[in-house]
């Protein structure tokens, strides 16, 4: 890292992004054909953890939320849910051509097309589906971007809540979630309180 | 559940006993009166056509007479053509090992059946499941709720004329590209043509 960059950035921010990019946690939500590519990555063959990314079983404790597949609008609904419980900074990643534009379920009724105008997608592993290498490959280029300050797709979620909110409606209805969005958003800075 | 229904209980006399042969069930489904038109499909699979409205009477008859105890699923079809529906009631007997499919066809406009679940509490299932898919009313079933597509409000998706295409077009945003993969299929891209399959 040059100098210029580092007074680009403060040095806390510097260590803190070298520091998050070694331990993600990986909530996986396993609901397409996708999932079974996970194994041999997550176990000694391709071996994830050697990245610092380990599979972490409740959305409060993870970073990162990776989609493995398609998404019925039954399952985007608790997906949604799910995400709002994470504590940022949190990264979707979207596992398939399912998640970017239906893949093979493109004419259906009952599943989502994209996933980035329900949520945040930081980053889309292609591929019908990615082998392991792809994962690896899409998770290095995620430390990267983290290193690099710039998977930032999470404050989208705040500052453009009304968007995906819209979009949610239009295919929910009135969807009934648990957090306050708003609080989260003054929580995290994107608001400031008014004394 | 609304829990009002009276289900049968204990196994009626006639699931005990020797096995029979497929025959041996046609010709006891016969001496019910009124069925006449069952045959034997496979060496255990009796098949044949019930009236709509003689199906409850059937079907209990085929439990408490002849021993069919197990009602193991309820499907539907959708005969555009005709006009019709087409339930098929799958029951099977413990005491032969046989499946007997009573198939029952009811107008398409009109779609209402009477409901089983006073004889199997779990035919429920498979009603709420049908009255999703295909919009088949069940007479009798208070629990026809919303089962699979919780959010839906279009109509039943499994009817032969809903187009799930239109109705994807219509209700999802795509992303905004277009591949033009189909012309470079066209083209022999990917099967030796121009780029020697070197796509």
């Amino acid at each position: 890292m040059s100098d210029k960059e580092l007074t680009q950035r403060s040095a806390w921010e510097t260590v803190l992004a070298s520091l998050k990019k070694r331990s993600l946690w990986m909530l996986h939500y396993c609901t397409g054909c996708g999932a079974v590519e996970l194994p041999p990555t997550m176990t000694s063959r391709f071996d994830m953890e050697r990245f610092g990314i380990m599979p972490m079983v409740t959305p409060r404790q993870a970073d990162i939320l990776l989609i493995t597949g398609y998404l019925s609008v039954k399952t985007l609904k608790r997906v949604i849910l799910i995400y709002e419980q994470m504590q940022a900074p949190k990264y979707v990643v979207g596992f398939g051509s399912c998640t970017i534009n239906g893949g093979m379920y493109w004419n259906s009724y009952a599943t989502m097309k994209s996933l980035d105008r329900y949520l945040p997608v930081e980053l889309y592993l292609a591929g019908c589906m990615p082998r392991p290498e792809a994962i690896i490959s899409g998770f290095n280029s995620l430390i990267d971007r983290i290193d690099r300050g710039e998977a930032n797709s999470w404050k989208d979620y705040y500052e453009n809540y009304e968007f995906y909110r819209k979009n949610q409606e239009h295919t929910f209805g009135d969807i009934e979630t648990h957090r306050s969005i708003a609080d989260d958003a003054q929580y995290y800075g994107f608001v400031e309180v008014t004394k | 559940m609304s829990g009002t229904y009276t289900v049968p209980t204990g196994r009626p006399e006639a699931a005990r006993g020797e096995k029979r042969s497929a025959s041996a069930i046609v010709a006891a489904i016969a001496e019910l009166g009124g069925e006449s038109g069952f045959a034997v499909k496979a060496p255990r699979r009796v098949e044949g056509r019930v009236e709509a409205a003689a199906l409850h009477g059937f079907a209990a008859a085929l439990r408490m007479r002849v021993g069919f105890e197990h009602l193991s699923a309820i499907s539907c079809v959708d005969w555009l053509a005709d006009g019709e529906f087409e339930l098929v009631y799958h029951f099977w007997s413990y005491r032969d090992n046989c499946l007997v499919s009573a198939h029952v066809r009811i107008p398409r406009d009109t779609a209402t059946m009477a409901t089983l679940t006073d004889l199997w509490q779990p035919a429920s299932f498979f009603e709420r499941d049908i009255h999703e898919m295909f919009g088949v009313e069940f007479l009798g079933n208070e629990d026809l709720e919303k089962y699979i597509l919780t959010d839906w409000k279009g109509p039943p998706p499994m009817r032969k004329d809903f187009v799930s295409r239109d109705f994807a077009h219509d209700h999802f945003t795509y992303k905004n590209y277009e591949p033009s993969w189909d012309e470079m299929i066209d083209g022999g891209y990917y099967s030796g043509g121009q780029n020697g399959g070197q796509a």
